[in-house]
């Protein structure tokens, strides 16, 4: 019975319901897009070094896995100390710019025959191999992405390079240059970001690794098997913080708009406020009215902010195809708590207001 | 007999920020049971205020209601409203039915409030004594004045309250509109015995009682039973 005038009482808002409702949506698909964009990045960025085929990465200290924003190089001439290792077979130097060229990407400074070595080489779909100057292999998604064969230019840091080939995507990034080219450009000569490492045998890698920690105790060294697995968003400082930010953002959007939306329905429910209690509706009963409709609205606005994040993901994947938004169960989920906590802490003072609303001034309400 | 309703020097003191008003100075009144009792007096003398007390809509600041044996002046505002919700019934000169439901919405979640179930006897009883069977599905925007009032009416009485208290029931009401609520109201008194204590301005409405009290600001003038 309470199901239906509630019902029906939203339905009699039409206006204020849909907005309450939008607004909860776009709360919802605040935390899932957001989170969404950011683990995809991070993901995708793991899955990508995973596949370059290397065992282990090594970095500066106190590096990111988050590529995108790496720390001070390295020389090169490390290299030399980490091929003494036992059980290590090819290790490949890489310098990282971050383009920002339209969108967000990450270049790889790569020696060919070294990164050959330690990744088994590229597949090419068309074109050749990176040689030196002002070269660029591109992958295949970000040539789709930018309709780009091989012999086209890409303006690179302010220089045009000629695209000499497309690769298959899933080696570390979407863009390769000489690293020489990079150390040039960036006047980091003889300098490198981190280094990829090949094993012999792949059973050696925690030896190799157990050698290398000895050998570099501050540097970040991780084996690369599980890098995927491992990668949490804890692994790039800073990205809980922005997550928390933005939950708060929506904890505050969603308990502001049911406050609003709550408090004028009261308002404009005087009257029926009173009725109600003549019949003997209890304050307890009262409350579950206000409290059972925010928590629909709350509902509804859940439902589609889910349409919305997955609306959303479409939009910005279609528009930049490289970028991956990964939406997830867990997220939703915790999008959908926290949109019904901050809306039920929302209604929690209008609906206090109506419970305890003194019969006789709510009958005479005009 | 035990009177179903006992009033004994009641006071009510309306307190708005710094004025006082004294709607209720020391009312004395008794209502039986199977009782149709009208209350009549000039605006402002308190008949309102006296409702209200009575079915427990707000305390009364001093002296005594007893409703069925219960002191209301004595109940906590959660018991109050517990009797209000088993033995009241109100009907208002603003028919008050809630918009958005239809008519036997606004019965049934009458009947939702009162706890007692769905019970369909006494629903197609009264829908049947007050005429809406045929109406049962509109809202109130959909029914004439007289029909809403009937609404109410019965949304009043369907969990059979030992005392119906009525404002006014027929002030917005035309001619022949008020003939059909008011008859409706004697047959409930008389074919169910339902205890009525209506207030009117109308002499010709207090004509369906059977017996007229006298208000006048804040007291009965008159109307204590010649027993
Ligand atoms: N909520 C309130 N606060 C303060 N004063 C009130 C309140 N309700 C009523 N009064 C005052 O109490 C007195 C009695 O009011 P009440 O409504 O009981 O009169 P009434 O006999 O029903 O009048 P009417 O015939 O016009 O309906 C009036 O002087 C009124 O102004
Ligand atoms: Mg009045």
């Amino acid at each position: 019975m309470i199901a239906q005038l509630i019902v029906r009482n939203l339905f009699h808002r039409k206006l204020r319901t849909l907005i309450s409702v939008l607004a909860v949506g776009v709360e919802v698909a605040l935390v899932v897009v957001m989170v969404g964009l950011t683990t995809g990045m991070l993901q995708e960025t793991a899955k990508r070094i995973e596949g370059i085929g290397a065992d282990i990465m090594l970095q500066p200290p106190s590096s990111s896995v988050f590529l995108a924003f790496s720390s001070a190089p390295m020389p090169v001439r490390i290299r030399d100390r980490l091929m003494t290792i036992e059980g290590v077979r090819a290790v490949a130097p890489v310098l990282l710019q971050s383009s920002t060229s339209g969108g967000l990407d990450v270049v790889y400074g790569i020696e060919p025959e070294s990164f050959r070595a330690v990744s088994g080489g590229f597949v090419l779909h068309e074109g050749r191999e990176l040689r030196e100057g002002y070269e660029v292999l591109v992958d295949d998604w970000y040539a789709a992405a930018r309709k780009l064969r091989a012999g086209d230019t890409l303006r690179l840091f302010d220089h045009d390079f000629t695209v000499v080939g497309v690769v298959e995507h899933g080696k570390g990034a979407r863009l390769f240059v000489p690293i020489r080219t990079l150390q040039q450009m960036f006047g980091a000569a003889d300098k490198a970001s981190l280094f990829f490492i090949k094993c012999a045998r792949a059973e050696q890698t925690p030896r190799v690794i157990e050698q290398l920690r000895a050998l570099f105790p501050r540097y970040e060294i991780r084996p690369l098997k599980d890098l995927l697995s491992m990668m949490t968003t804890s692994s790039l400082p800073g990205l809980d913080a922005f997550h928390r930010s933005m939950i708060a953002l929506a904890i505050v959007i969603g308990f502001l708009v049911i406050l609003l939306s709550m408090y004028t329905t009261t308002l404009e429910r005087t009257r029926e406020i009173g009725v109600l209690k003549s019949l003997g509706a209890s304050k307890a009963y009262i409350a579950r009215i206000f409290l059972a409709e925010s928590a629909l609205l709350c509902a509804a606005g859940i439902l589609v902010g889910v349409g919305f994040s997955y609306l959303a993901r479409a939009v910005l994947t279609g528009l930049f195809p490289t970028l991956s938004v990964q939406i997830t169960h867990e997220w939703l989920l915790r999008a959908a708590a926290i949109a019904l906590g901050a809306g039920l802490a929302g209604a929690a003072y209008p609906t206090w207001l109506a419970s305890r609303r003194d019969p006789i001034r709510a009958l005479a309400y005009e | 007999m035990e009177p179903i309703l006992k009033t004994e020097n009641l006071w009510k003191v309306y307190r708005s920020s710094k004025v006082e008003v004294p709607a209720l100075r020391g009312v004395n009144f008794e209502v039986y049971p199977g009782e149709f009792v009208t209350v009549m007096g000039p605006s402002g003398c308190g008949k309102s205020t006296l409702l209200y007390v009575m079915g427990g809509l707000t305390q009364p600041t001093r002296g005594r209601v007893l409703v069925d044996g219960n002191d209301l002046a004595t109940l906590s505002d959660a018991e109050r409203t517990r009797l209000r919700r088993h033995k009241i019934g109100f009907v208002f000169q603003r028919f008050n039915l809630l918009p958005t439901l239809t008519a036997r919405g606004n019965i049934a979640i009458a009947q939702h409030i009162h706890g007692n179930g769905f019970d369909p006897h006494r629903f197609a009883t009264i829908t049947r004594m007050l005429g809406l069977t045929e109406r049962l599905h509109h809202r109130p925007a959909e029914l004439s004045g007289g029909e809403q009032q009937r609404v109410a009416l019965a949304r009043a009485v369907i969990h059979e309250p030992k005392l119906l208290l009525a404002d006014e029931p027929t002030g917005n009401l035309d001619t022949r509109n008020s003939e059909i609520v008011l008859g409706m109201l004697r047959q409930l008194n008389r074919e169910l015995g339902q205890t009525i204590v209506m207030i009117t301005h109308n002499p010709e409405a207090a004509a369906y009682a059977s017996r007229v009290v006298h208000m006048r600001d804040g007291v009965m003038v008159d109307g204590i039973p010649a027993d």
